[in-house]
């Protein structure tokens, strides 16, 4: 793969705009994408029901699912897009992915309330930090639109 | 002269040459010496005299109760003539030496209940003189709440309120429950005897390992159906034959997620279907839920039909004696009804969403959907299927045998073990450990407010309130349970109400029919659908559809929840009166 713009995203409905928007960054900055599903399991953490069904690999398949969808958008709108899907931690999933690619720009959606992945504390805390260490910039959208950006500064030494 | 090695070889070889008729020797002397040693023993636990003074004890919900120390004591109460403890089924003996002269007492004495003491006559000894043996027939005793009573009850509200609040997990919740238990009563007991709750051993025998041994072989035979893919492929075919008729769609999901979840529980059942269904939202370009939120209402109406198909059921079956067939005759028509009506609200609530035309789905899309629904292992399919058809009918026939339904069910899951050789790690991460420990410390921790009366004392106000009027009391437990059920979880709950169920099935008249637990079968499971923490099953959709950025919202749920779970309230009490 040799996208250099990772999209995070949840898929649904409710991502669109978000996807739409990472669509047309791509467009301009004439790159291709990558869009990443993380998938996890810890919302059963707290139940005491048994477990019998492998959730991960029914989460993993719908999670490449909303992936195709999306990437569907991306080929209506002219974009080459990839999929992944990784299971884990939202922190240690998105250092992995930026390490493993040749990623050069993370875009991510911004906490939507109580149903976001991340609020936006969790999103300012790794954004200054994934930067510095893996040289990266971030993008955040809200609704499709750039909400904040979090560039990578030639200054740092880590990125020269 | 022999030597010693040969002395030895001899004597072995003639050991073996005779060992079986030694043997036979061996066990007669067994035989007669043991019977007359337990005979002893007997004599000195019950005393060995021949004036023998009987009666049985029970609490005031008719509930025989051991471990009561009764005591034989002179006129002045001073002299101890004989002691014994009851037994299990509250049955108590005192063989005295000698009848005394003038009168006798009788002292019975338990923490949980206030002691009592019986005089007994000159009269009544005279009888005991004369006859031998003097009956007191059956006593009861009245409870005593003391510092244990509150002990038991902080300790059973605590355990619920973590589980509801979700501080804790379950099994964390239910043995941190069970571990204050036994701490009350040995380390409290021993700074204040009126702590002591029970014992370790008595705590142990609240468990109901039937629940626990059935529970671990449908565990087992489930993760083998669920692995062959057969509940998604069903989803998909749903979305075939709809042919973009979004009604008909949910129509089809609803009545497959019913019936799965009668044969496996409502949990499992939404782990299976969410994901697909909300593939065939998306796919349709229809907001998922309107498909999603009545397969999950659906499941927790549908588990009811069958010994199998919820916890709750599982528990009252093993309890009460009630079979895979009883459930099958006395719900399934109910909740037929229930299932119709359900589906007739949510056609309402979601009809702008149903008369959307939906979006055609590209190849891409569809060759996925399809890929994500096939059938992993048609051969492993049709050798589970028949297993499972087997151990249904092992369900069905070992009722007339009294055979316990974990049986069939652990036989099942061995067979499926050997004939299909899965990944044996694999099946043995299958069996949830920390879901069956839950309800072994889940057990204990309700045994502990049984021991200390708190049921009993719950059961007997509800029995002076219902009376005789047997349909209020289908009335009470159908809506009451269904109410609490709507924020409380429903295990716990349904253990707590069983012997409450279990009174007043033996105090109203009419209720022999067994009635009042499946009221509480319906109240327990179709409450669950009154809010999104109403159920486990509502829990972990809430939780997957989270992951797609399609979320159920408390107020969401409520609003479809709430008018279905009164709508099938409604049509389980009317079942009730009229097949009962």
């Amino acid at each position: 793969m040799t996208a250099r713009i990772l999209c995070l995203t949840r898929g649904g409905e409710a991502s669109y705009p978000n996807q739409d928007g990472a669509i047309a960054i791509a467009k301009d900055l004439d790159e291709e994408l990558l869009f990443l599903y993380i998938s996890s399991v810890q919302f059963l953490d707290h139940t005491a029901m048994p477990k019998v069904v492998d959730i991960e690999s029914e989460l993993d398949e719908m999670g490449e699912f909303l992936l195709v969808m999306a990437q569907e958008r991306a080929r209506k709108a002219g974009i080459k897009a990839d999929i992944l899907v990784r299971r884990g931690n939202f922190r240690e999933v998105l250092k992995d992915v930026v390490k493993e690619y040749p990623i050069q720009t993370v875009i991510v959606g911004s906490s939507s309330g109580d149903t976001g992945v991340i609020t936006e504390e969790y999103i300012n805390e790794i954004t200054e930090a994934i930067s510095r260490e893996y040289c990266v910039e971030f993008i955040i959208l809200k609704d499709g639109n750039i909400q904040k950006t979090f560039k990578r500064d030639s200054d740092w030494e880590e990125c020269q | 002269m022999l030597n010693n090695t040969e002395l030895k070889t001899k004597l072995l070889s003639f050991l073996g040459s005779y060992s079986h008729v030694l043997l036979i020797a061996m066990l007669a002397v067994l035989l007669a010496i043991i019977p007359g040693e337990a005979l002893a023993l007997t004599n000195r636990q019950e005393g060995s005299g021949n004036y023998v003074i009987i009666g049985t004890l029970v609490d005031q919900q008719g509930v025989p109760v051991a471990d009561v120390s009764v005591k034989a004591l002179s006129i002045n109460g001073k002299e101890l003539l004989e002691e014994t403890e009851s037994q299990e089924d509250g049955t108590w003996r005192l063989a005295l030496i000698e009848v005394p002269a003038g009168e006798l007492q009788i002292q019975i004495e338990h923490p949980r209940f206030i002691p009592q003491t019986l005089n007994l006559s000159a009269y009544d000894l005279d009888n005991l003189n004369e006859v031998g043996l003097y009956g007191l027939g059956e006593i009861t005793l009245d409870r005593e709440i003391n510092a244990g009573f509150w002990a038991a009850t902080l300790i059973f509200l605590g355990v619920i309120l973590l589980i509801a609040f979700e501080k804790l997990h379950s099994t964390t919740a239910a043995l941190t429950g069970l571990s204050a238990l036994f701490l009350v009563s040995y380390v409290g007991g021993t700074l204040n005897p009126d702590l002591f709750i029970f014992s370790f051993e008595r705590g142990l025998s609240y468990i109901n390992w039937e629940v626990i041994f059935l529970v671990m072989g449908m565990m087992i035979i489930v993760a083998i159906i669920e692995a062959t893919g057969i509940f998604q492929w069903t989803a998909f075919q749903a979305y075939r034959l709809s042919r973009g008729r979004n009604w008909l769609l949910v129509i089809i999901l609803i009545a497959i997620t019913a019936v799965a979840s009668a044969l496996l529980d409502n949990f499992t059942t939404m782990l299976l279907m969410v994901p697909i269904s909300l593939q065939i939202g998306l796919a349709l370009g229809i907001n998922p839920l309107v498909l999603i939120i009545p397969e999950v209402l659906a499941s927790n109406v549908g588990g009811i039909s069958t010994l199998v198909g919820t916890p709750t059921n599982i528990l009252i079956g093993a309890y009460a004696n009630i079979s895979f067939t009883d459930f099958l005759v006395n719900q399934t028509i109910g909740v037929i009804v229930a299932l119709v009506g359900l589906t007739g609200y949510v056609l309402f609530h979601y009809r702008k969403d149903f008369l959307k035309k939906s979006s055609t789905i590209s190849p891409a899309l569809y060759k996925k959907l399809e890929e994500n629904a096939r059938l992993e292992d048609p051969q492993s399919l049709w050798k589970a299927g028949l297993v499972f058809v087997f151990v249904l009918f092992g369900f069905i026939l070992g009722e007339s045998v009294h055979l316990a339904p974990a049986v069939p069910a652990m036989i099942g899951a061995t067979v499926l073990l050997i004939w299909l050789k899965p990944d044996v790690h694999q099946m043995i991460i299958a069996v949830d450990w920390t879901t069956l420990v839950f309800f072994m410390a889940l057990f204990v921790v309700v045994g502990g407010v049984q021991e200390v009366g708190l049921l009993g004392l719950v059961a007997s106000k509800m029995a002076s309130l219902i009376g005789d009027n047997l349909p209020l009391g289908i009335f009470l437990i159908v809506f009451g349970v269904g109410a609490i059920s709507t924020v409380i979880a429903n295990i716990p709950l349904t253990a707590a109400m069983l012997p409450i169920v279990d009174f007043l099935t033996m105090t109203i008249p009419g209720a022999n029919s067994k009635v009042l637990y499946y009221a509480l079968s319906m109240g327990a499971a179709m409450g669950g659908n009154g809010t999104l923490i109403g159920g486990e099953a509502n829990l972990v959709t809430a939780g997957i559809t989270n992951q797609t950025n399609t979320p159920i919202t408390f107020k969401g749920f409520l609003k479809v929840g709430l008018p279905v779970t009164f709508i099938t309230l409604c049509i389980g009490f009317i079942w009730l009166l009229i097949r009962f």
